[in-house]
């Protein structure tokens, strides 16, 4: 695949130099900031790192991570949309496949980049409060990774939609309107696990954080439809561009 | 194995039933500077999107470099370089970088960046972000990620678009020099006779998507017909006894210019004696040729050439 990595640095260096960095950081500083006010008068023991990680998470997965995600991928296109670039990217001997992969891959790091520093910010609110010790190391990394999984799908479906509209706004703007509606989604069982948009924040909270609604879905029911809407709109995306008109 | 470098099959594209372009049969050879000409509409920019693959034709297919081009993209593509319309850059990123990002796919030496803005005439300006680009510079720029990958054959689609006169001079020597100095085969295309008429070999005019000419330039050139013009004196009674030896003559009355249509050099001396004979004075006998413009627009909006 050396057209493939080609591809991916040409990409990386599009990116690297423009000031999308910036946001990588933004959700775990603020959730760094609610941890670090967080109070533990009444309780002690394991049930301090639920009741962090559902106040850290809850804003981070709940609306920043779907919104990031919008934005990763409006801003992976934004080149492209402006004076012809789509043209100039594909008369240049690359597969459209590979240009959607590239960029998806591109928003997947990036993404991961903002849930390893949010597992840091977790990390530092427990030694604020005293009991880095005890964190369990374990249900943080599957909490993190777990809605960074979340976060694919969507993704995917807002790379499809930013080649689908040749513009930057359009499709941020239909993103977090239908991101704000996460909180009432997510207390139904049947529609939050299919709804792109909660999905980062299913998987983050499920469980010890929060219990009510689709939260108490099992991890495995959950990890299932994700996979399989990032199948659907990941093929729908490829169907679409590949044939798309250029 | 075909001689030609471009060939197009009955190439054809229908947007809802409507068609864009019908029946193309595009030829260009070799070495060649091919000036792809027809009014904003015709179908150009559709026909350049279809050589390259950006669009899939309805009908037809399309060769370059005697492979079909819906089998061969990537290998073909590879000796391709373009600028379709408006040249597309990175603002944020300087020149050097918007180079490198499309060298990083094309897989070029790196000193090519180099040797690119040097041909365009932008060496000078690479550590500028392109932002701050002039129209004319970005054409440049434009031009330099077209040349980057070494390509045989250049497809430029309206490069010289928005440029100012100085700029349009510049673009088109550099263009000139594509065959001689590297070897590349052009294509551009342009709505105007006079941008391509200095460089082209041969012209292919397209009207409402058809074809309507497709000849070398010279060809062109000799059915863009001449005539001859007199002012002599005493005009009206010259132009009686023109009219009354049976030449078709006219007299334009604003600038008192006797007109002849085409006529050999012997008819030519001819008139002129006669005309001297009769104590006329002569005081101008000018050729006039039908510029090619006019042929161009006379394509264009009706018809054959006759």
């Amino acid at each position: 695949m050396p057209g493939f990595r080609r591809l991916l640095s040409s990409e990386w260096m599009k990116l690297s130099k423009s000031r999308v960095w910036l946001l990588v950081p933004v959700s775990p500083a603020i959730a760094l900031l609610i941890g670090a006010l967080v109070s533990f008068d009444s309780v002690s023991g394991s049930d301090r790192y639920p009741i962090l990680l559902s106040a850290m998470g809850q804003f981070h997965a709940m609306f920043f991570l779907p919104i990031l995600t919008g934005i990763l991928a409006a801003f992976v296109c934004r080149y492209e949309h402006g004076s012809g670039g789509w043209k100039q990217l594909l008369s240049l001997p690359v597969s459209r496949t590979g240009v959607i992969a590239a960029k998806l891959l591109i928003i997947a790091v990036l993404l991961a980049a903002v849930q390893l520093l949010f597992a840091a910010a977790v990390y530092v609110a427990s030694v604020i409060h005293g009991f880095a010790p005890e964190l369990p190391w374990g249900a943080l990394a599957s909490a993190v990774a777990g809605s960074w999984l979340g976060c694919l799908p969507l993704a995917a479906l807002q790379l499809g939609v930013s080649t689908l509209w040749s513009s930057f706004a359009a499709p941020l703007a239909v993103n977090v309107m239908l991101t704000l509606p996460n909180m009432l989604v997510a207390n139904s069982e049947k529609i939050a696990p299919y709804y792109p948009w909660a999905q980062p924040a299913l998987t983050m909270l499920r469980g010890d954080a929060l219990d009510f609604g689709a939260f108490a879905l099992p991890i495995e029911s959950l990890l299932i439809t994700v996979l399989g809407s990032f199948v659907i709109f990941l093929s729908a995306s490829l169907v679409y561009f590949n044939r798309k008109e250029i | 194995m075909s001689d030609w470098i471009i060939e197009t099959i009955g190439l054809s594209k229908s947007y809802k039933g409507r068609y864009a372009v019908t029946d193309l049969n595009l030829r260009i050879r070799p070495g060649d500077i091919y000036g792809f000409l027809g009014p904003n509409g015709a179908g150009k920019t559709t026909t350049i999107r279809m050589l390259l693959g950006l669009i899939k034709p309805t009908l037809g297919s399309v060769q370059l470099f005697g492979k079909p081009l819906h089998k061969a993209r990537l290998e073909i593509l590879r000796q391709v370089g373009s600028l379709v319309e408006y040249p597309s850059y990175y603002g944020h990123l300087t020149a050097t970088e918007n180079l490198e990002a499309i060298r990083r796919i094309i897989d070029v030496p790196k000193s090519r960046i180099g040797e690119v803005l040097e041909i365009v005439g932008l060496a000078k300006e690479a550590r500028r972000a392109v932002k701050g680009y002039s129209l004319g510079m970005k054409q440049r720029l434009g031009i330099a990620s077209a040349l980057l990958g070494q390509p045989k054959l250049l497809i430029l689609d309206e490069p010289t678009n928005g440029l100012d006169p100085s700029g349009i001079l510049e673009i088109r020597e550099l263009i000139k020099s594509m065959p001689s100095k590297y070897g590349i085969t052009v294509l551009i295309s342009s709505h105007l006779l006079s941008e391509v008429e200095q460089m082209a070999g041969t012209v292919g005019i397209i009207r409402n998507g058809a074809l309507v000419f497709q000849d070398s330039m010279p060809s062109l050139r000799r059915q863009a017909q001449s005539s001859i013009s007199l002012r002599v004196s005493e005009p009206e009674r010259a132009l009686a006894k023109l009219k009354g030896g049976g030449l078709n003559a006219t007299l334009a009355p604003a600038s008192g210019f006797i007109e002849l249509a085409s006529c050999r050099d012997d008819e030519v001396a001819l008139i002129v004696r006669g005309l001297m004979e009769r104590g006329h004075d002569i005081y101008r006998v000018e050729e006039r040729r039908k510029s090619l413009e006019d042929l161009f627009l006379q394509i264009v909006e009706g018809g054959k050439p006759s």
